[in-house]
């Protein structure tokens, strides 16, 4: 039965109201059609441009604008975004917020790539803290948690974790020695930092549903740092036990929360690990391709099993 | 002809639509408990993560068997014998996506997607193992890949399909124009079909399809961004007749708003995307075209742009009764939509500070942090 049908015989029985009716009969026929989506692809895609070409050109033209100009104009631009953020904001809650607007997101998005821009034009121009990285990102990372938080946006939390795991990667590049090992600790330190940061917010009912944005990020990094544990041809056993863990608990957590991802992250990094060791104590063509077969048929019958029971809906 | 019959199709659109309006709360949970109840279907779906994941270990089961076929049964084949085992796996892949799909009931579960593709994959292997012309294997490929698209649906198989095109006047012809030529008639002629015939997913074919006639008359393509020698694209344009170059650079001028009109006249989203993205790669690909040097604030002016634009529209249709204006409107309708930007905001929010905001040695005099001031540890350590 067509959806105008179905929606018709609601209506009779009194299931939805006839404005109900209108609306949604509207709606199926794509009336009116909602740009909604496309306006924010332009808009993201607007920044990301205008950002990159900020950036070409402040590293271009440094020399000819000189340093007062070019810091000015960030300066101006930075300063305007933050302005009309602040001044447009709806009051604070730990709860969702809608956007005040359409491209507020963007502006505040746009704000914190400027501050990224002007904070390295000042210190590749002015070296005041010496070439010390770390701060300047640590120092990111706070403020666009900050501003993750005041302003409920995703875009610029990604950009806040991104900050923070490149101030663990820096810190890391100043090992001299033995630097997979020091990635992998630094790695799941990281991890372990940004998931229970994330935990403990929602915990505390602050912005809740940005919970997932640190959890997806906390689980690759982890599930990546472990996997290079297990693929060292020594002392593997140890990352092999924290491979398992943290499939278990990826695999608990998207169940019991509905988040198909974490089972997919652990049904093939796990895999993935699992097949790395027991392929390199497997002798023969045979015997190695036996394995892919049952193991494969064994995934695909647990995921089934899972799918069925627990995820059902597209 | 096809696999799910139509009324099927239509009560999973009903499902989709309930689970968007509920989301968008234009129904009470309630409301919407009763009517889902209402609208059962015996097909088995499942969500996406857990499909891309069926796909994939069902691609290693059937790969995976099919080399323990060969490393068992058959020492040293012959490349005839080979194609015979190969397309007698494309056979049996294929029975097994039927059957999927028949006997289990299966929707984008992955399972059955996998098999069909696996059995378009063993045609080609097949087909090319018994040394006929390699235009025969991408004619075989496109051909398979068109039966499943209309067989099953599944929109990739489309996009298989014009790939597959894309090799077959490699082997007719040694002019890259006619190359050119040739190809785009090929998706035209599809344009004309799908129009006229209608199919269920007319919509995205229609979009691919105006979308590949566009790259495949924009000469200039892999000129896109600062590296474009690292794509490998057409360093010369003496390659090309100076008629033939220039008719296709006033042709990627007039496609864009010709395919963004009739997206908006049919308010048809996905054509109205292909027109916007044509059009965008050519302001892109424009200056290329007229071999005309690059600036470095063309990005920040194509980002104005952008943004111009979108504030534009927004105001436009926000001016209009209720928000709407000729049938369209900037307000969020669906629910998916703020699931897709939900996803995308944090996974694009990562990605993106690398690749824009402080791009590693742009000159000689000032290296920035060389991406790693806005985060990369996470990504490029491991």
């Amino acid at each position: 039965m067509p959806i105008l049908a179905r929606l018709e015989n609601w209506k009779q029985r009194g299931v939805i109201s006839p404005e109900q009716q209108t609306l949604l009969a509207g709606l199926s026929r794509g009336e009116p059609v909602s740009v909604f989506l496309e306006l924010n692809i332009l808009l993201y895609a607007g920044v990301l441009a205008f950002v990159a070409g900020l950036g070409w050109t402040v590293s271009t033209w440094s020399q000819q604008l000189g340093d007062v100009l070019i810091l000015s104009g960030l300066s101006i631009l930075l300063a305007a975004c933050f302005w009309y953020c602040f001044s447009r904001a709806a009051a604070w809650s730990p709860a969702e917020t809608p956007s005040p607007s359409l491209i507020f997101d963007y502006v505040l998005y746009l704000g914190a790539l400027t501050w990224s821009v002007e904070l390295a034009y000042f210190e590749n121009q002015l070296h005041l803290l010496s070439g010390k990285w770390d701060l300047y990102l640590l120092s990111s990372a706070a403020l666009f948690f900050l501003l993750a938080y005041r302003f409920d946006n995703r875009f610029v939390l990604s950009l806040a974790l991104s900050a923070l795991a490149g101030w663990f990667g820096l810190t890391i590049s100043h090992w001299p020695s033995h630097q997979d090992a020091e990635y992998r600790k630094y790695g799941i330190l990281y991890s372990l930092i940004v998931g229970g940061a994330g935990a403990i917010l929602s915990r505390l009912g602050q912005k809740p549903h940005l919970l997932g944005t640190w959890l997806n990020i906390a689980a690759n990094v982890l599930f990546w740092a472990v996997l290079s544990g297990v693929f060292n041809r020594e002392s593997y056993g140890v990352w092999f036990v924290a491979l398992l863990a943290a499939c278990g608990a990826s695999l608990a957590w998207g169940i019991a929360c509905r988040e198909f991802s974490f089972v997919a992250y652990a049904a093939v990094y796990g895999y993935v690990g699992v097949s790395s060791i027991v392929v390199r104590h497997i002798n023969g063509e045979t015997a190695v391709l036996t394995y892919f077969v049952v193991t494969g048929v064994a995934m695909l019958v647990m995921l089934v099993a899972i799918a069925r029971r627990f995820g059902r809906e597209a | 002809m096809k696999a799910y019959s139509g009324a099927d199709e239509e009560t999973l659109r009903a499902r989709n639509l309930l689970k968007d309006w509920a989301g968008e709360g234009f129904l009470t949970e309630a409301q919407y408990q009763l009517m889902e109840r209402e609208t059962v279907c015996d097909l088995r779906r499942t969500n996406v993560f857990l499909r891309a994941v069926l796909f994939l270990f069902t691609l290693i089961i059937v790969g995976a068997g099919l080399a323990l076929f060969f490393t068992v049964f058959l020492s040293r084949p012959s490349e005839q014998t080979t194609g015979f085992f190969l397309l007698i796996f494309a056979a049996a892949s294929y029975v097994a996506a039927e059957l999927a799909v028949s006997q289990a009931r299966l929707y984008r579960y992955g399972i059955e997607e996998s098999l069909a593709v696996c059995s378009v994959g063993f045609l080609c292997g097949g087909i090319g193992s018994f040394q006929t012309s390699e235009y025969v294997v991408a004619a075989a490929g496109a051909l398979a890949s068109l039966w499943i698209w209309h067989r099953f649906g599944l929109v990739y198989a489309f996009l298989a399909a014009m790939i597959f095109v894309v090799w077959l006047p490699g082997y007719w012809t040694s002019s890259h124009a006619a190359q050119h030529l040739i190809v785009a008639g090929f998706y035209a002629a599809g344009l004309v079909a799908v129009t006229l015939t209608r199919p269920r997913q007319r919509s995205i074919a229609e979009a691919l399809l105006w979308l590949g006639i566009y790259l495949a008359i924009n000469l200039r393509i892999f000129s896109i961004g600062p590296d474009a020698h690292w794509w490998g694209g057409v360093k010369n344009t003496t390659e090309f007749s100076r008629p033939f170059y220039w008719s296709t650079w006033v042709l990627i001028w007039c496609l864009p708003p010709v395919v963004l009109a009739r997206g908006l006249r049919k308010k048809d989203r996905f054509v109205m995307a292909a027109g916007g993205i044509a059009a965008v790669v050519t302001l892109f690909t424009n200056k290329p075209y007229l071999e005309w040097p690059r600036h470095t604030w063309d990005p920040m002016l194509l980002g104005a742009l952008l943004i111009g634009i979108a504030l534009w529209v927004r105001r436009w249709l926000a001016s209009g009764p209720d928000g709407i204006r000729r049938g369209f409107t900037a307000q969020r309708l669906s629910g998916k939509d703020k699931q897709w930007l939900s996803a995308g905001s944090a996974a694009l929010g990562i990605a993106s500070p690398h690749a824009v905001a402080l791009n590693p040695q742009s000159s000689p005099e000032v290296r920035f942090g060389g991406g790693d001031s806005a985060g990369g540890g996470a990504t490029s350590d491991y």
